[in-house]
C-alpha cells in the first residue's frame, strides 16, 4: 500500500541541514524572502488535495493540543521543540485515506484502513495527519497513541475483578481516558451524548442510564480501580452513540499488532507472561475495530517489522466474526 | 621517532602562509612524522576542538569522546535554534549565535584564568601565592574546568547535554565555570601581599 521513496527521517534531516545552512551565522536574514516551495500555507487538512503532495503544512498551535498526551513519535517531538513548529509532510497515503473518508457511505458498516510499511516510513505521522483531519471535520476521536506502551512498558498491572484471569492496566487506562477527554473536549459538551444503560461498578457506585458521557469518563479518571472496565464500557457506549447518529467517530490505533503479539512484558504476580487477549483494554479496542457499527472509520498502523504478521491479524478478525 | 623529525603541517592555509614567508623551503626536505588520525586538511577541522576531545577521552576511547563532543555541539545548536525561533524581533534573532564552534571558542576564551595560585613554602608556612600562567596552561585549565563542571550533574542528565549547557553559559559569561575563574581571580587579588614570595 505504501512505498517509501524518500523516508520521513531522511526528509527531516534534509530539512535540518537546509535550515542550518540558511541560518549558520546570526547576521543575514533577508526581509523580503519568498516562502520556500516545500511549504504550503494551507493548514486545514480538509482542503488538502493531491496537488499538495510533497509539501509541508504547519499544524496550528491551538490544534497541536490533540497530540498533548502522545500521537507523535518521540524523535519528531524533539524536532518540533527545536524548530518551534509542528510541520507534517503531506503524502499520498494520507491524502488517499482522507479522500476515502470524505466520500465514504457512512450508513454502511465501518471501513477499516491499515497503514503498513518498514520502520521509519511515516506510518505514525500519516496517522497523525488523518487524525488532524478527523479533528477538523468534527469527528469524535478515539486515538490510541502507541499500543506498545501498554504491552511492553505498562505502568502497573493488577488482577481484574470483573473478569476472572484477566489483567487490568489501570494507570494506563486512566491516562488514556485523560487523553481521550482532552482530544474531544469540544464535542463532549454536546448534550446528545448520553449513556444508554446503567453501569454498576460496586454496591455504592454506579453510573446511571441517561447520564452524560463525560460523567463516565470522569468516573474512570477519578476511580482508577475501575478505569479499565470504564474504558470497555466507554467503547460500547461510543458504538451505540455513533450507530444512533449522534456523532461521527474516527478510531485511530497506532501499533495495532501489539494487541495480538504474545510476547508482551505484562506479567502476572507469578511472573508469567500475559497474552494481550487477557488484558481488559484489548477487548475494548478490538470491539471498536469490528464492522458491526456504522457512521465511523477505523485507521490502524502496523507495529512490527514483518509483514506476514498481518495475516495473523486477519485470522484473529475471522475468529471474532465467528464469535459474533 | 628520532628527535630531528618535524611535526607535519596538515592545514592548507598554514602551508600557504609558510610558502609566502619562505619558511616552506626549509621544511620541505626535512624528515617528517606522520600526521595523527584526527589531523586532516578539511576546513571543518578545528585544532582546539580536537584538543578538547582528547581531554574528554578516557581509556583511549576516542570514538566515545568524539561522539560526546559532537552530540554536545548538536545540543548547543538545538538550544540556540529553539531560542532563535521563539524570538519575536529581527534584532533579537541577530544577537543569537547559532554556530556551536563559535560558542565553544567563546566559552574557552571566557573561562581562561590570568593568574593562578601556587603553594610556596617560606619559613615553615605554605602560602598561596598568585603567579602568572602561560597561555597554553590557561587554555588547558579552562577546558579542564568546563569538563569537570559538565560531570557535576544529576545522574539522569546526559553528559553531552550538561556540557552543552555549560558551554552556552560560559560563552555568555555566566555559569559555574566562569564563576570558578572569577573566584580564583578574587583569591589572587586577596593574596596580593604574598606576591613577593615568588622571588624571595
Amino acid at each position: 500500500m505504501i512505498k517509501s521513496v524518500a523516508s520521513e527521517a531522511v526528509m527531516r534531516r534534509i530539512c535540518i541541514s537546509l535550515k542550518s545552512s540558511q541560518f549558520s551565522t546570526a547576521s543575514q536574514v533577508q526581509p523580503n524572502a519568498k516562502p520556500p516551495s516545500f511549504r504550503t500555507s494551507e493548514n486545514d487538512p480538509q482542503k488538502h488535495t493531491t496537488a499538495h503532495i510533497g509539501q509541508f503544512y504547519q499544524i496550528p498551535t491551538k490544534e497541536r493540543k490533540i497530540f498533548l498526551y502522545g500521537g507523535l513519535p518521540k524523535s519528531y517531538e524533539i524536532q518540533t521543540k527545536t524548530f518551534n513548529e509542528t510541520c507534517i509532510m503531506i503524502r499520498k497515503p494520507s491524502i488517499d485515506i482522507i479522500n476515502c473518508l470524505k466520500s465514504l457511505d457512512y450508513s454502511k458498516p465501518a471501513v477499516r484502513f491499515v497503514l503498513f510499511g518498514k520502520k521509519g516510513n511515516g506510518k505514525s505521522l500519516s496517522l497523525a495527519h488523518v487524525l488532524h483531519y478527523g479533528y477538523k471535520s468534527g469527528c469524535l476521536l478515539v486515538h490510541v497513541p502507541w499500543v506498545g506502551n501498554w504491552m511492553r512498558r505498562c505502568k502497573e498491572t493488577s488482577n481484574s475483578e470483573a473478569k476472572e484471569g484477566h489483567i487490568d492496566l489501570n494507570l494506563d487506562a486512566a491516562a488514556w481516558l485523560v487523553h481521550f477527554k482532552s482530544q474531544n473536549e469540544h464535542l463532549l459538551n454536546n448534550p446528545e451524548l448520553k449513556i444508554s444503560k446503567d453501569h454498576v461498578w460496586s454496591k455504592r457506585e454506579n453510573t446511571p442510564k441517561g447520564a452524560p458521557l463525560t460523567e463516565l469518563i470522569d468516573f474512570g479518571i477519578n476511580r482508577i480501580k475501575y478505569a479499565s472496565s470504564c474504558v470497555v464500557s466507554l467503547a460500547e457506549e461510543i458504538k451505540q452513540l455513533t450507530t444512533g447518529g449522534h456523532c461521527k467517530t474516527l478510531v485511530a490505533i497506532d501499533g495495532f499488532n501489539a494487541f495480538f503479539y504474545p510476547n508482551t512484558r505484562v506479567f502476572t504476580e507469578k511472573k508469567q507472561i500475559v497474552h494481550p487477549h487477557k488484558v481488559t483494554l484489548t477487548e475494548a479496542f478490538l470491539n471498536l475495530t469490528k464492522f458491526d457499527w456504522n457512521n465511523s472509520a477505523i485507521l490502524l498502523t502496523q507495529l512490527l517489522k514483518k509483514i506476514r504478521r498481518l495475516i495473523y491479524l486477519d485470522i484473529f478478525w475471522d475468529e471474532m466474526d465467528l464469535n459474533i | 621517532y628520532p628527535s630531528y623529525y618535524i611535526k607535519p603541517v596538515h592545514k592548507k592555509e598554514v602551508q600557504d602562509e609558510l610558502a609566502k614567508s619562505g619558511e616552506l623551503q626549509k621544511l620541505v626536505h626535512m624528515p617528517t612524522r606522520a600526521a595523527l588520525n584526527d589531523q586532516t586538511c578539511s576546513p571543518a577541522q578545528d585544532d582546539l576542538i580536537n584538543l578538547f576531545i582528547n581531554y574528554i577521552m578516557r581509556d583511549g576511547l576516542k570514538v566515545l569522546a568524539r561522539d560526546l563532543v559532537e552530540r554536545a555541539f548538536e545540543n548547543i545548536k538545538r538550544i540556540q535554534l529553539e531560542k532563535y525561533h521563539k524570538c519575536a524581533s529581527e534584532e533579537d534573532k541577530q544577537k543569537i549565535e547559532l554556530n556551536p564552534r563559535v560558542i565553544f571558542h567563546q566559552a574557552v576564551e571566557n573561562c581562561k584564568p590570568i593568574l593562578n595560585l601556587t603553594p610556596i613554602k617560606r619559613g615553615g608556612v605554605r602560602y598561596q601565592v598568585p603567579v602568572p600562567i602561560t597561555p597554553k596552561r590557561s587554555q588547558f585549565l579552562s577546558m579542564k574546568w568546563l569538563i569537570a563542571a559538565a560531570k557535576e550533574k544529576d545522574s539522569k542528565v546526559r553528559f553531552h547535554h550538561q556540557l552543552a549547557l555549560e558551554l552556552i553559559d560560559a560563552a555568555n559569561n555566566r555559569g559555574r565555570v566562569v564563576k570558578r575563574k572569577q573566584d580564583l581571580h578574587r583569591q589572587c587579588e586577596a593574596n596580593r601581599a604574598y606576591a613577593h614570595y615568588r622571588w624571595s
